[in-house]
C-alpha cells in the first residue's frame, strides 16, 4: 500500500494550485493578517493578536488542504481512472484508504509552514510543548474536514468537485471567523458561526494555545466527525468507487 | 471444439432502470480463442464486457472467469481489460502509473518489452495530461497487458485511435493471440471483426443474434438493401429470392437482401409500380436488426 500512497502523494505534490492555496496563502495571510491587525500595538497585545491571526491560519489551511485532497477523488472518478483500477489487481479498498491517508498527510506542511511563519516571521511566542500540541491537535481534528471532503468528492462530479473545493473552504473560513474574529461578527453571524466545525476547529487551536481545557471544542467537532464519516460511507454505498455516473 | 472455457457466460440479463441492455444472454469462450462481439451501438456489447468484469452485479445470470467470480479472477491477475469509460490519473507519469499496476501482478511482463509491445517504449517519462487520444489508449493497453494476463477484454480498444494506430494496435492483437492469449473484443466494426477475429459473435438488443467464423458472419452481412415505398399490402415480400429481413417505417419498405439483384427481378416481375427505389450497400443494422429469430434460424446461421 506504501507504493499507492507515495503514489498519490506524488501526483498531488505536482499541482502547484494545491500547493500555492493550503501551504503558501495561509502563510502569506498569516503575514499580511498580523500586520494590518497588529501593527500598531503594545507588544504584549501584539502577541495576543499575532497568536489569534496564527490559530485562525493554521485552521484555514488545514482546512483547505484536507478538503483539497481528498475532494479530488472526483477527478479521479471522472477521468475513469478508479473504474481502471477496478480492472487491475490494486484492491479498490486500499485506494479508498490512500485517499483518506493522503488527505491526512498533507494538512501536515500546511500547518508546520504556518507554525514556522507565525513563530519566526511574526515573531510569536510560544513553549515548544505548547507548539508541538498546537500543530499535533489540529492535525488531529483535520481528520473531521478529511471526512467531509471525501464524503463531497464522492458525491460530486469533477467540475462541480473543483467548485466546491473553493467555495467550502471559503465559505467555512469566512463563516467560521477564520479571517475576522467571531467577536467583531453582528449577534446573527456570530451563532451562525458557533454552528459550524471550522469555528470549532479554530476553538480547539485557541484553547491549545492558552494552555486551557478544550472539552468543548473536542466533543463538537467528535460529533462533525461522525457526521461526516457516516455520510461518506452512505454516499460510497450508492455510488461504488468505479461507477462513473449515477 | 471449445477448449476449457476461459469465460463462461449463463443467462446474463442487465437493466438500467427499465431498459432491457442484455437479455437472457449466453456465450461460452475457449482458451486461445479470437473473439469478436460485433454490434451497433446500444447493443449490449459494453453492458456483456463490465458484467464479465464484474463491474456490476446484474439482474440475473451468472459470469465465471477462468472458472473463478469476476472479481476474484481479476484480482489474481487473469484479465486485462480495455474499458469504454477507463481513465488515467492526472499529474501522474506514465510510468509511474505502469509501474503501480504491475507492481500488483506476481509475474509482470517485463517492463521493456511490454512497453514496445503496447507501443509506449518513448512514453513512460510523458505526463499523463500530455497524452494524445492514441496515446492514452495504447498507454490503458499496456495497463491491461502488464500482467501478461491470459484473457484480453477489450470494449471499444481502438474508438480514439487514427487509421495508422488501429492498424498497429490489431497487429499487435494478432501476435498476442499467436502466443496463445485468449483475446475477447467489442466493436462495431465488421472490417475490425473480419481482419483479427476467428469467431464472431454479433449482438443486438442484448441478445445473441448469430455466431460464426467471421467468414460465415461477412457474407451475411455483405447484402444489400432493397427500399421503395409499398402503401399497400406486404404479403409476399418476406418469400421473395434472396431476402433474409423486412423492415422499414410507414409505407416505406426495407428489405434485407442476400441477392440484390434476383429480388429486383422477382419485385419488378411481381409489381407495377417501385415509387423511390433505392439499393444500398446494408450497414450492420439493417443486416441484422431485420432479421427475427424465426427467419434466422429458417435460415440456418444461428447456433
Amino acid at each position: 500500500m506504501t507504493d499507492l500512497l507515495l503514489f498519490q502523494l506524488r501526483r498531488v505534490g505536482r499541482n502547484r494550485q494545491y500547493l500555492f492555496f493550503t501551504v503558501l496563502l495561509p502563510a502569506l495571510f498569516t503575514v499580511f493578517f498580523t500586520k494590518v491587525i497588529g501593527g500598531q500595538l503594545a507588544p504584549g497585545d501584539y502577541q495576543e493578536v499575532a497568536g489569534s491571526v496564527l490559530v485562525s491560519m493554521l485552521a484555514y489551511g488545514a482546512i483547505g488542504a484536507a478538503l483539497g485532497a481528498t475532494i479530488r477523488i472526483a477527478f479521479d472518478r471522472s477521468s475513469g481512472w478508479l473504474r481502471q483500477l477496478r480492472v487491475t489487481p490494486v484492491p479498490s479498498g486500499s485506494v479508498f484508504a490512500v485517499d483518506v491517508a493522503v488527505g491526512a498527510l498533507l494538512v501536515l506542511p500546511s500547518l508546520v509552514v504556518v507554525a514556522l511563519v507565525g513563530r519566526f516571521v511574526n515573531g510569536v511566542e510560544l513553549g515548544l510543548g505548547t507548539w508541538l500540541a498546537l500543530v499535533g491537535s489540529l492535525w488531529a481534528g483535520s481528520v473531521v474536514f478529511v471526512a467531509l471532503g471525501v464524503a463531497v468528492g464522492l458525491a460530486l462530479d469533477a467540475q462541480a468537485a473543483g467548485a466546491a473545493i473553493g467555495i467550502l473552504g471559503t465559505v467555512l473560513a469566512a463563516l467560521g471567523g477564520l479571517w475576522f474574529p467571531v467577536e467583531q461578527f453582528p449577534d446573527g453571524m456570530a451563532a451562525v458561526a458557533r454552528t459550524l466545525p471550522s469555528y470549532w476547529f479554530a476553538e480547539l487551536g485557541r484553547d491549545v494555545a492558552e494552555g486551557a481545557p478544550a472539552g468543548a471544542p473536542v466533543a463538537v467537532l467528535g460529533g462533525y466527525g461522525v457526521l461526516f464519516a457516516a455520510a461518506a460511507l452512505a454516499v460510497a454505498r450508492r455510488r461504488p468507487l468505479h461507477a462513473v455516473a449515477g | 471444439m471449445l477448449s476449457t472455457p476461459v469465460l463462461e457466460i449463463d443467462g446474463l440479463t442487465v437493466r438500467y432502470g427499465g431498459t432491457l441492455a442484455v437479455d437472457a444472454l449466453d456465450l461460452r469462450i475457449g482458451a486461445g480463442e479470437t473473439v469478436a462481439l460485433l454490434g451497433s451501438n446500444g447493443a449490449g456489447k459494453s453492458s456483456i464486457v463490465n458484467a464479465a468484469l464484474g463491474l456490476f452485479r446484474p439482474a440475473a445470470g451468472q459470469v465465471r472467469l477462468l472458472g473463478r467470480a469476476p472479481a476474484e479472477a481479476v484480482q489474481a491477475g487473469g484479465v486485462g481489460a480495455m474499458l469504454q469509460h477507463g481513465g488515467l490519473p492526472s499529474e501522474a507519469r506514465v510510468g509511474e502509473v505502469l509501474a503501480l499496476v504491475r507492481r500488483r501482478h506476481a509475474d509482470p511482463w517485463p517492463l521493456d518489452d511490454l512497453a514496445a509491445t503496447a507501443g509506449i517504449a518513448g512514453l513512460l517519462d510523458r505526463g499523463v495530461d500530455a497524452l494524445s487520444g492514441g496515446q492514452r489508449q495504447r498507454v490503458l493497453l499496456a495497463l491491461a497487458l502488464a500482467g501478461a494476463p491470459p484473457l484480453l477484454l477489450l470494449d471499444e480498444p481502438t474508438s480514439a485511435m487514427d487509421v495508422a494506430g488501429r492498424q498497429a494496435f490489431w497487429t499487435t492483437m494478432r501476435g498476442l493471440a499467436d502466443r496463445g492469449h485468449t483475446v475477447v473484443f467489442a466493436t462495431h466494426h465488421l472490417d475490425e471483426a473480419d481482419a483479427v477475429a476467428d469467431r464472431v459473435v454479433v449482438v443486438a438488443g442484448g441478445r445473441v443474434l448469430a455466431d460464426g467464423t467471421a467468414a460465415e458472419i461477412k457474407s451475411r452481412i455483405a447484402g444489400r438493401t432493397v427500399r421503395f415505398r409499398c402503401p399497400g399490402t406486404r404479403d409476399g415480400l418476406a418469400a421473395l429470392p434472396g431476402v433474409t429481413g423486412i423492415g422499414g417505417d410507414g409505407d416505406l419498405v426495407e428489405l434485407a437482401t442476400t441477392d440484390a439483384e434476383a429480388t429486383l427481378r422477382a419485385l419488378l416481375g411481381a409489381r407495377t409500380g417501385l415509387p423511390d427505389l433505392e439499393v444500398r450497400g446494408a450497414s450492420l443494422e439493417q443486416a441484422f436488426l431485420h432479421l427475427t429469430t424465426d427467419q434466422t434460424t429458417a435460415n440456418g446461421a444461428l447456433r
